[in-house]
């Protein structure tokens, strides 16, 4: 069954685990290829992870002359090919949220694959394995579809990926928020 | 086993070249369960898998898990022993020459003896620490006690562990950590976690904890800090550092006045009710609210969240237990669960957060001075005559309980030890006073020190001897649930490096002590006769096979025979390990921390972990991705502080108490007490916050006050500080 990675950005404590897996891939040539933020530093501790949404019509290949970012069959969104990248950086300029980086010494744009070397055989991304507080989560749709319903508010305050993002994406993600919909047990 | 709802059947990527060794991570008390990738042309260590079908961890690590085998193949290893001829460079990296294994033994064995025929048995010690297997922790005890002959040995726990042990057994009469196993947690209502930075403690916890509250339940968190944990909280209680015991008996007479107690529990199963109860009346919110700087609607909303869920954990870990109260606040919070009567049940009991991966193990089975195998006590003759029966000597030759961990190194600086033999722990980083710490290990006549890198307390040492770490070695830990699980080698020693149990084999036979010693060819014949040295005590591990451990995921102590499946939740049938049956209810006179703040030192020092570290950092500082993520140690100030001080973020400044100082870079965040500065632990030299700690020792666990003192800060003069 096809599963997608999910981000419940509320439960984020900001161990940047997922980034320290992220050099554990296989294809990743030790170099972690996401980003966690401090959301406000100098007032609290939220944290957020930043990862490639894996855009169904992605803005960096979109914008790549050289056709080396490839789309794989399951949707990830592939790192620039060595052979066909020219280095011209216009995929970092593209995409919407930052996510392509640059290798100036190899003059290669890399980025997440979504661990491609696993997830073509079902098995979860390193982020989404290792994550201790299931921020990150490797979830089949219907489970992606019971955490909408589980979270959601009649008052039009809850969110999910669609509209704040650029397009339609194969990663979902839950805004901090999750919290506000939950009848409390007592 | 223990199957629940966030495991799934997964299988791992197998790489081509690779075999995946199935282990748990080196570092705290979760012990995570990992595969570790061995390539089988080399043969060795060369990354991580997750471990998926752990039942604990399902496959999750901290970024100190997924990066933990980088220290095995580490360019910092030791290879081979060294010796240090020049004792004026003690408290230096230099002057150390590689020798042989045979030039270390001889001469540890000739300045031993020396020192015994001189001063007496009781001239050497042994400090320990319990980042190692049970067989480590076990042989370690009878090495001191049969090889020595000392009643000098004590370990690290002292600094960690040791006010839970003493809180524990106050209470209960029994000492595990953990009343249920940690696949509960998410099933409880209401979570009541003090003193725990868990998400950076602790991190794998916190899938299950998020589940609480993701089910309607309530997390209420008590720390001067808001941690990432408390920061979602439902209810985070502010305290000021050093005053959970006015705080938990506040809150045990909220539940008291509130009628949320259950008095046939209470008559029942538990003593000391009455008395409690007449001692926390006079913690009225108000009361309570001055002494801990906790709002009263805070306390009273606390105690209606605790007292009204069905079913409830209380947990705690070092911010309530390293105090000069630690063993009072742990059983200060300890009531709530007793007068509610929510323990001895699946989803309710009480919990510590372990902080070593051993933590738990590691004292039960005699490196605490006056500790025995299996948690025995060394002044009961009874108890004393089981193990000797299994060591092979008299009782007569059993010494005496010596002292805890910190009075050993004040005995180091009297002269009345003279030797040391430390091993898996860097108190030249983790004790407090550290001026008085690291001029006792100068006084020493003689220092060994055992480690797999060169720590800053082996900078004091002789011999420094090559150990291997916990992946090149095999043998039983006791998780942070009292879950015995088994740690397998991945990949045979680097260099010259041995595990500490052969170490002390071959120690023991230089000195004499062969005949108790040379039938452990193994770690699995440690492991089997360290389980028989265990049967019949409290923390019987006799049952706890190593094919057991494998078969059921774990083994829960106790775990008395073959037949014995272990036991993952205490005191179901209500009985608790007092010799009536019953649990205490303690009454608890608050007393202020050692140090209160005053004119001249006005602020308090609180001191902690932060994620990317473990312990003293002599592991994780090595660790390139840990190092870049925190490469240094900072001072956390609220921002009015710090503007009434005017000192901006990432200055560096002058951090000062009567006892030391230290310079830091500030951090600046909302998150945290205005009256509360913080500083992690982990770094060594002049940049330890031991340096400034304070050593008031708590009467029953010997466990120094390292979460309040007394400190100022000063904008530092100079034009540019490196």
């Amino acid at each position: 069954m096809k599963k997608r990675l999910y981000l419940e950005l509320e439960n984020c404590i900001g161990c940047r685990s997922c980034l320290a897996a992220c050099t554990q891939c296989g294809g990743h040539e030790e170099r972690n290829r996401n980003y966690v933020y401090d959301v406000n530093p100098l007032v609290n501790r939220q944290t957020m992870p930043l990862m490639c949404l894996h855009c169904e019509n992605p803005a960096c290949a979109r914008s790549c002359p050289a056709q080396a970012i490839q789309i794989h069959e399951t949707g990830a969104v592939l790192s620039a090919l060595v052979e066909k990248c020219i280095g011209c950086q216009n995929c970092t300029i593209a995409c919407p949220y930052g996510i392509p980086k640059f290798d100036q010494e190899q003059n290669l744009m890399y980025k997440c694959d979504l661990c491609i070397d696993r997830t073509k055989d079902g098995i979860p991304p390193m982020c989404a394995s290792v994550c201790p507080s299931n921020t990150l989560q490797w979830l089949t749709d219907e489970e992606i579809e019971n955490k909408k319903k589980q979270f959601n508010l009649d008052n039009g305050k809850w969110v999910t990926s669609m509209p704040y993002l650029e397009g339609e994406t194969n990663v979902k993600v839950n805004l901090p928020g999750i919290l506000q919909g939950i009848t409390k047990l007592f | 086993m223990q199957r629940d709802k966030f495991f799934k059947e997964i299988e791992n990527l197998n790489h081509p070249n690779e075999k995946l060794i199935k282990t748990h991570c080196s570092y705290c008390g979760m012990q995570c369960g990992m595969n570790l990738r061995v390539n089988t042309q080399t043969n060795k260590i060369i990354g991580v898998e997750p471990r998926y079908d752990w039942p604990v961890t399902v496959g999750k690590m901290c970024p100190k898990g997924v990066t933990a085998y980088q220290q095995t193949n580490h360019k910092d290893r030791l290879l081979k022993p060294l010796i240090r001829d020049d004792a004026s460079l003690k408290g230096t990296a230099e002057g150390f020459r590689e020798a042989s294994w045979e030039e270390a033994y001889d001469l540890i064995a000739k300045k031993f003896k020396e020192l015994q025929n001189e001063y007496g048995k009781d001239s050497l010690s042994v400090f320990s620490g319990v980042s190692m297997t049970n067989e480590k922790c076990y042989l370690t005890g009878k090495f001191a006690r049969v090889a020595l002959g000392t009643r000098y040995i004590d370990y690290n726990g002292r600094f960690c562990m040791s006010s839970a042990a003493g809180g524990f057994l106050r209470s209960f009469g029994v000492d595990r950590g953990s009343t249920l196993p940690w696949t509960d947690i998410h099933e409880t209502d209401c979570l009541f976690i003090a003193g725990s930075n868990t998400a950076e403690c602790h991190p794998t916890s916190m899938f299950r904890i998020w589940n609480v509250q993701e089910r309607g339940g309530y997390i209420i968190v008590v720390d001067p800090r808001e941690t990432p944990i408390a920061r979602r909280a439902d209810l985070h209680l502010d305290l000021k550092p050093g005053t959970d015991l006015a705080l938990a008996n506040g809150i045990v007479n909220q539940l008291i006045e509130m009628g949320y107690i259950d008095e046939e529990f209470i008559n029942k199963h538990t003593n000391g009710f009455e008395e409690t109860k007449e001692l926390v009346k006079e913690f009225t919110p108000d009361y309570t609210s001055m002494l801990t700087g906790v709002a009263p609607e805070k306390i009273i909303r606390a105690a209606e969240i605790y007292g009204k869920a069905p079913n409830a954990v209380v947990m705690f870990a070092r911010g309530v237990e390293q105090q000069h109260k630690g063993v009072d606040n742990v059983s200060a919070y300890t009531n709530m669960a007793l007068v509610t009567g929510k323990i001895g049940r699946p989803k309710a009991g009480v919990a510590t957060f372990t902080g070593q991966g051993n933590g738990q193990g590691g004292r039960e089975h005699g490196q605490k001075s006056d500790l025995l195998p299996g948690y025995r006590k060394i002044t009961n003759p009874k108890h004393v005559e089981e193990v000797c029966s299994v060591w092979g000597i008299t009782p007569e030759e059993m010494p005496q309980p010596g002292v805890s961990a910190y009075e050993m190194i004040e005995l180091m600086e009297q002269k009345t030890i003279r030797g040391l033999y430390l091993l898996c722990s860097n108190p030249a980083v983790s004790a407090p006073n550290q001026n008085f710490v690291r001029k006792a290990f100068k006084t020493l006549d003689f220092m060994v020190c055992s480690d797999f890198y060169l720590s800053e307390s082996a900078e004091f040492a002789d011999v420094v001897l090559p150990a291997v770490t916990w992946s090149e070695d095999e043998g039983t830990v006791t998780n942070i649930e009292g879950r015995i699980i088994k740690i397998n080698k991945a990949q045979e020693p680097v260099g010259e490096s041995k595990p500490d149990w052969q170490i002390q084999v071959e120690l023991a036979e230089r000195l004499g002590k062969g005949k108790y010693f040379s039938h452990l060819k193994t770690a699995r014949d440690v492991a089997d006769e360290f389980r028989l040295a265990t049967k019949g005590g409290y923390a019987d591990y006799y049952g706890a096979t190593w094919d057991k451990i494998d078969k059921q995921d774990g083994v829960f102590w106790p775990c008395k025979n073959e037949n014995d499946e272990g036991t993952p939740h205490m005191f179901l049938d209500k009985k608790f390990y007092h010799p009536d049956g019953k649990a205490k209810i303690c009454a608890l006179p608050y007393r202020p921390p050692a140090e209160e703040p005053c004119e001249k030192y006005p602020l308090r020092l609180t001191t902690g972990r932060v994620v990317y570290h473990y312990l003293s950092g002599n592991q994780t500082r090595r660790i390139p991705f840990l190092h870049d993520m925190c490469p240094e140690p900072f001072v956390e100030i609220h921002p009015e502080t710090a503007s009434k001080y005017n000192m901006e973020h990432e200055e560096k400044v002058r951090l000062f108490t009567r006892r030391g100082e230290a310079i830091y870079k500030v951090k600046i965040t909302e998150a945290i007490r205005k009256d509360t500065v913080f500083v992690p632990y982990h770094f060594g030299h002049e940049e330890s916050i031991n340096l400034l700690t304070i050593a008031a020792l708590d009467p029953i666990s010997r466990m120094p006050e390292f979460k309040a003192c007394a400190a100022q800060l000063e904008k530092v003069e100079l034009k540019k500080v490196q």
